[in-house]
């Protein structure tokens, strides 16, 4: 059984089939060509593959395809472009990135918790992104990195 | 799987009476299963349609909440906090941010083992459902206790806002993680109010302990103790639920009864100056040693190139047939319904492998695709390639195998009874070690104190984030590119062309970049089904293992008993050790004999004892694969002897700086084998830091939980020892476009490969690291340098950037002579090109990229060979350069719940000049807090040889909250004068000492030291109380 979509992917309008019971992380990685969420558990117990849906952080992997109908779908690739994000930037500059694989989905977190929460404690930086795990840095640098952009934006 | 989306209430429960058929409100919970290996429902039945996610007020002054509402919903309430402040507590412990937009308040009450409802159940929540028969509205409590009909909203009161109230989620982790148990609970002059429930623990009011309240904490919390009921799980017990629970319900209702201060014996060492060169690694952007990483903005935008992310238009999907049971023998394999599916491109069995039907890096025991005997769960029968990832599924339950079980060996004990089921023909002991220096009887019969303990450690998962995959496509000519994250392309290539029967020639290895290694992807993981798959097809095929799969296929860290009996004469200095290894080695060898040699090469740590005696017994079991893990058994081993060495110290009154430096090595001293060992040696300076530490003056936290330091030695060797071949080659070449190639045959897993590659290149060329792109990870780039394992890769891009330096430099200024006419002898390297020398201007007179253009086709290369320095012994493997540590934790322990939290972490570390200061950072942090999982959360665990940890909601990694708050690493540069051997590899060296660091810290805390890792909260409290009992 398929069913059709309409939704918005990084600004751009996409129609398209999915499949009852597909996964908006499979529906982004293997139809849409979008590689940028990862996948890391396909259970929710990663955020490797954390989006945003209508401005929400919101996990692909748990996200019904079919429920995204008329939605504004958001990776990492929308916050790229044109210009890198300041967390983006903030990330490479603190190494906050080793193997990489969980950063998308990390600086999806973050920006959602910089969108309404300019000023966040380093507490609630936390909290944003309890749901990410890194395997490779022990998570000092990326709270740094957020915590920078914080301090910038809030600065600017 | 459908997914019905019924319109109005009666379509929706006329769907739900359908079998096979869920209701469903986030899904969230029906993930976990499927995402673990279970079956699907039939059907979804999405109750989002029917519009049951308000909030309002209710006709009490409470909260009336749709069934839909998100856990989000509710926590951004904002009459909640005032309405029931308990309820906004609570909300906030289950799952994440992103989990909680999702999970909804009927998922809880639906499932009936939500976190949520015990503080539902002690606000007195209401149920309004849509029963079998009539509406329905009735207390939670009694609707849980006969779910009747579809949850329509739950109506809470307004809490009592004279009453104390207490809240508490005990988890596997401190955050993002399942319930161990959570309990609600209200007291009022008039009235309590209990909840507990959570997990597996069914969710309940209390009413028994409920009237206990007003006879005071004693009587509450046993009668919490005796009413809870709480079943065991493969984590807890079912008896620690209930004594935990009953604590903290009592602690939050009653306040915190003081503890007396824990009495230890252990003394604090004296303050003294850290060893002069030491300094603060700081961490941020900044500073002239901090540099970004040149991968780093692939990585930030999500377009790093990973080998699973790669997609073409004809590429299959491939998929591989586990054997899902421990031990069997295949009767039959037929294969033909799958080969005949539209849509199967090829299907591979044993019969398809057309070389050696074995693999393993050392020892080639490890069957490519099984034709006889099935050794582990994860073991491959078969794989298939279709076109789309359904079809794949659907073949894959076509192929019809018929096994006859075996008996299963589950432990190491069991493998080496004497009438065991023997899994491999040489029998089940897959090595042993024996050695004995002294005379050890006569050691601990002049002994002052001796100790002993039996030390257990965890089958520890690597958890990288992108699990084993990639692709794999066959060429016009013959050549086959095979494409999976790994750690080694060079060898992967060797391993491939034995089993495929082909030259190595015709076979194109790429290994970068990865997403995480530490050892998990050093052996062949898909590699061979995915190459006999392209093979047989002729096309490409894409392979990406489920995280359940890589659970069930991948190598885990050996897991070690370990009994260690230590004695020491009456002044501390030891006299006599005597080590009995046990290890579990799995189905296969893989890496696993030279994991538990290396252990025991650790058996004495950095100590001196006049008599030794060790043995070690590797078994084959069929408890998955064991293999290599950062660390390789010497971390293992270190948690032992440095747990023994605090042990002798508080016998003898000594304080943990000092009975270890009455017992250090001294430079230039053999090793353990006898063996001579490279100079550098820092033991005594890194314990000069650690007794610096100002973590033994840390002052204990406001909470009263009691506080301890501790601390721990260690060493880690770099290569991989006399024995294997270890060397490798690399070049330095200038590129068509100008900038300059360091090629390595090593792989970038996220450790910093290429950023180290340009920090060596522009250090020994005297140009920017940003004329220089760094290659690797590609047998046809790059040549080979030897495997991405064992701390070797800082040594290897030293070597190759020394080695091809000289030689690039000469023929590249040479090249300047000619396009510029000044002399070569003039000119010198500098950023961006070529300077004449003997002047203070920077300013190239020729560019690299200009020098490329003259050079046309004859671009300057040099291409350079290595070995790894070795040392003389060669009766057994050992290491001859190494890296020194010193590590400090400083820990509190929840007296309710025997949690142990870090404070603080230090590492102080001895590795020679820090070639790339982020990139250390890095490794060390990293590898502190991947030692932190293994030591407090993490375990991957077995029954009968079956995987109970199926996945992340079961398998613990450390999440952001569990990591210390505070987190110091120093470095120590130098190295001796006559020292050839540059800067060591850190990779290892962050994980090595966490583990006894943390048992010593608690013991500090509590007077007793954990001996099984992961140090269960349960054990934690029986020390804690059998020690104050003394």
């Amino acid at each position: 059984m398929t069913t059709p979509v309409h939704f918005t992917h990084n600004g751009r309008p996409v129609s398209l089939f999915t499949e009852a019971g597909e996964s908006l992380l499979s529906l982004l990685r293997l139809k849409l060509g979008d590689q940028t969420p990862k996948y890391g558990c396909g259970q929710g117990g990663c955020g490797a593959c954390s989006v945003r849906i209508d401005g929400q952080l919101r996990l692909a992997c748990l996200t019904l395809a079919e429920t995204v109908d008329g939605a504004e779908v958001e990776t990492v690739a929308a916050l790229s472009a044109p210009n890198l994000d300041p967390l983006q930037e903030a990330f490479m500059d603190h190494f906050a990135a080793q193997c990489g694989y969980c950063t998308p989905g990390m600086i999806v977190a973050a920006r959602t918790l910089l969108d309404t929460n300019p000023r966040p404690s380093r507490d609630e930086v936390i909290e944003a992104i309890s749901g990410n795990l890194c395997r490779c840095t022990g998570y000092e640098p990326i709270i740094d990195a957020i915590l920078a952009v914080a301090a910038q934006e809030v600065s600017a | 799987m459908k997914v019905l989306r019924p319109g109005t209430l009666g379509e929706a429960r006329a769907l739900i009476a359908r079998p096979g058929h869920v209701a469903v409100g986030g899904g969230t919970v029906l993930q976990l299963g499927w995402a673990s290996g279970a079956t699907p429902p039939e059907a979804l039945v999405d109750l989002s349609r029917l519009g049951l996610g308000d909030i309002a007020a209710s006709a009490d002054g409470g909260l009336t909440i749709g069934a839909a509402a998100t856990l989000a919903d509710i926590e951004n309430d904002p009459q909640l906090s005032d309405t029931a402040p308990l309820l906004a507590r609570a909300v906030r412990d289950i799952g994440a941010p992103g989990i909680r937009r999702l999970a909804t308040l009927g998922g809880q009450i639906g499932w009936g083992a939500g976190c949520l409802l015990p503080a539902l159940l002690a606000l007195d929540a209401r149920v309004f459902a849509a029963g079998s028969t009539d509406p329905v509205d009735m207390p939670l409590a009694d609707w849980l206790a006969a779910p009747d009909g579809l949850v329509l909203s739950v109506t809470v009161p307004p809490q009592a806002p004279d009453a104390t109230w207490t809240w508490r989620k005990i988890g596997l982790r401190a955050a993002f993680t399942p319930s161990v148990i959570a309990v609600a609970g209200l007291r009022s002059e008039a009235s309590a109010a209990l909840g507990a429930g959570g997990g597996p623990v069914p969710p309940r009011r209390l009413p028994v302990s409920e009237a206990a309240v007003a006879e005071g904490p004693e009587a509450l919390r046993l009668a919490l103790e005796a009413e809870i009921e709480a079943p065991d799980c493969i984590h807890r017990t079912g008896r620690y639920r209930a004594r935990v629970a009953a604590a903290a319900l009592t602690r939050g209702l009653f306040g915190t009864p003081r503890a007396p201060a824990a009495e230890t014996s252990l003394k604090v060492p004296a303050a003294e100056p850290p060893p002069e060169g030491l300094r603060s690694l700081e961490g941020g952007p900044g500073g002239p040693e901090w540099h970004p990483r040149p991968d780093g903005r692939a990585k930030i935008t999500g377009q790093a190139g990973y080998l699973t992310d790669a997609r073409a238009p004809d590429m299959l999907v491939g998929r591989i047939l586990r054997a899902g049971r421990p031990h069997a023998r295949i009767l039959s394999l037929d294969t033909s319904r799958a080969e005949t599916l539209p849509g199967v491109a090829a299907v591979v069995t044993h019969a398809d492998v057309p070389g050696l039907n074995a693999f393993g890096i050392m020892w080639q025991d490890q069957p490519a695709l099984c034709h006889d005997v099935i050794r582990y769960e994860g073991d491959p029968v078969a794989a298939v390639a279709a076109v789309d990832e359904a079809t794949a599924e659907t073949a894959l339950q076509a192929i019809e195998v018929v096994y006859e079980d075996l008996p299963v060996i589950a432990s190491p004990a069991e493998a080496l009874a004497e009438d065991a089921t023997r899994l491999h023909q040489g029998g089940n002991l897959a090595a042993g070690f024996d050695l004995e220096r002294g005379d050890v009887e006569a050691g601990f019969g002049a002994a002052a104190h001796i100790v002993e303990a039996t030390y257990v450690t965890p089958r520890q998962m690597h958890v990288f984030l992108e699990t084993e995959g990639g692709w794999c496509a066959p060429g016009d000519d013959g050549t086959l590119t095979v494409a999976v994250g790994g750690q080694h392309g060079g060898r992967d290539r060797e391993q491939l062309a034995r089993i495929l029967d082909m030259p190595e020639e015709r076979l194109h290895v790429i290994t970068s970049p990865t997403g995480g290694g530490f050892g998990g992807k050093d052996e062949l993981t898909v590699q061979p089904a995915l190459a006999l798959l392209a093979l047989k097809a002729g096309r490409p095929v894409r392979l990406h293992l489920s995280r359940a799969e890589s659970v069930l296929a991948g190598v885990k860290r050996n897991p070690m008993t370990i009994r260690m009996k230590t004695g020491c004469d009456a002044d501390g200095r030891l006299l006599a050790q005597e080590v009995e290894l046990v290890a579990d080695c799995g189905a296969y060898a893989s890496l696993s004999p030279a994991v538990a040699e290396t252990a025991l090469e650790h058996a004495l740590g950095p100590y001196l004892a006049p008599a030794l005696k060790t043995s070690g017994r590797l078994a084959y079991t069929n408890n998955g694969v064991g293999g290599a893990f950062r660390g390789f058994g010497a971390n293992q081993m270190t948690f032992a002897i440095e747990c023994q060495l605090d042990r002798l110290a508080a016998l003898t009154g000594l304080d943990p700086v000092e009975i270890r430096r009455r017992n250090l090595r001294r430079p230039g001293m053999p090793g353990l084998m006898g063996h001579k060992v490279a100079g550098s040696e820092r033991l005594a300076e890194m314990l000069a830091a650690a007794a610096a530490s100002p973590l033994w003056s840390a002052r204990a936290g406001p909470d009263g939980d009691p506080e301890g330091t501790g601390m721990a030695l260690n060493f880690q060797g770099n290569g991989l020892g006399s024995l294997p071949q270890d060397d490798g080659e690399g070049e330095l070449r200038l590129a068509a476009d100008g900038a300059i190639e360091i090629a390595s045959g090593l792989d970038e897993m996220g450790q910093g490969l290429a950023t180290a590659l340009q920090a060596v290149g522009a250090a020994r060329l005297g140009c920017a690291r940003s004329d220089i792109r760094p290659v690797y990870g590609d047998t046809q780039a790059a040549p080979d340098s030897g495997s991405t394992s064992a701390s070797r890769g800082t040594f290897a891009a030293w070597s190759i950037a020394r080695g091809a330096a000289p030689g690039f430099a000469e023929k590249v200024l040479a090249l300047a002579a000619d396009l510029t006419g000044v002399e070569a002898t003039s000119l010198r390297l500098v950023p961006g090109g070529v300077a004449v020398a003997g002047t203070n201007s920077d300013a190239p007179i020729a560019r690299f990229a200009d020098l490329a253009r003259h050079a046309g086709t004859a671009l300057p290369r040099q291409k350079t060979a290595f070995a790894f320095p070795k040392t003389d012994y060669t009766d057994g493997n050992a290491r001859f350069i190494h890296c020194y540590g010193a590590t400090l934790a400083r820990v509190a322990v929840d007296p309710v719940t025997g949690e142990v939290r870090l404070r603080a972490l230090e590492m102080h570390t001895a590795a020679g000049p820090v070639i790339d200061l982020a990139a250390y950072l890095g490794q060390i942090e990293g590898g502190l807090i991947q030692g932190l999982g293994l030591t407090l959360t993490e375990d991957t665990l077995f029954r009968e040889g079956r995987v109970l940890t199926t996945n992340l909601d079961a398998y613990m990694v450390p999440s952001i909250r569990d990591v210390a708050p505070s987190l110091r690493v120093t470095a120590l540069e130098d190295l001796d004068a006559d020292d050839p051997w540059g800067p060591r590899g850190v990779g290892e060296l962050g994980i090595g000492a966490v583990t006894p660091a943390i048992a010593n810290a608690v013991a500090a805390a509590i007077g007793g030291w954990p001996v099984a890792a992961p140090f269960s909260p349960e054990a934690i409290l029986e020390l804690a109380t059998g020690s104050a009992a003394a």
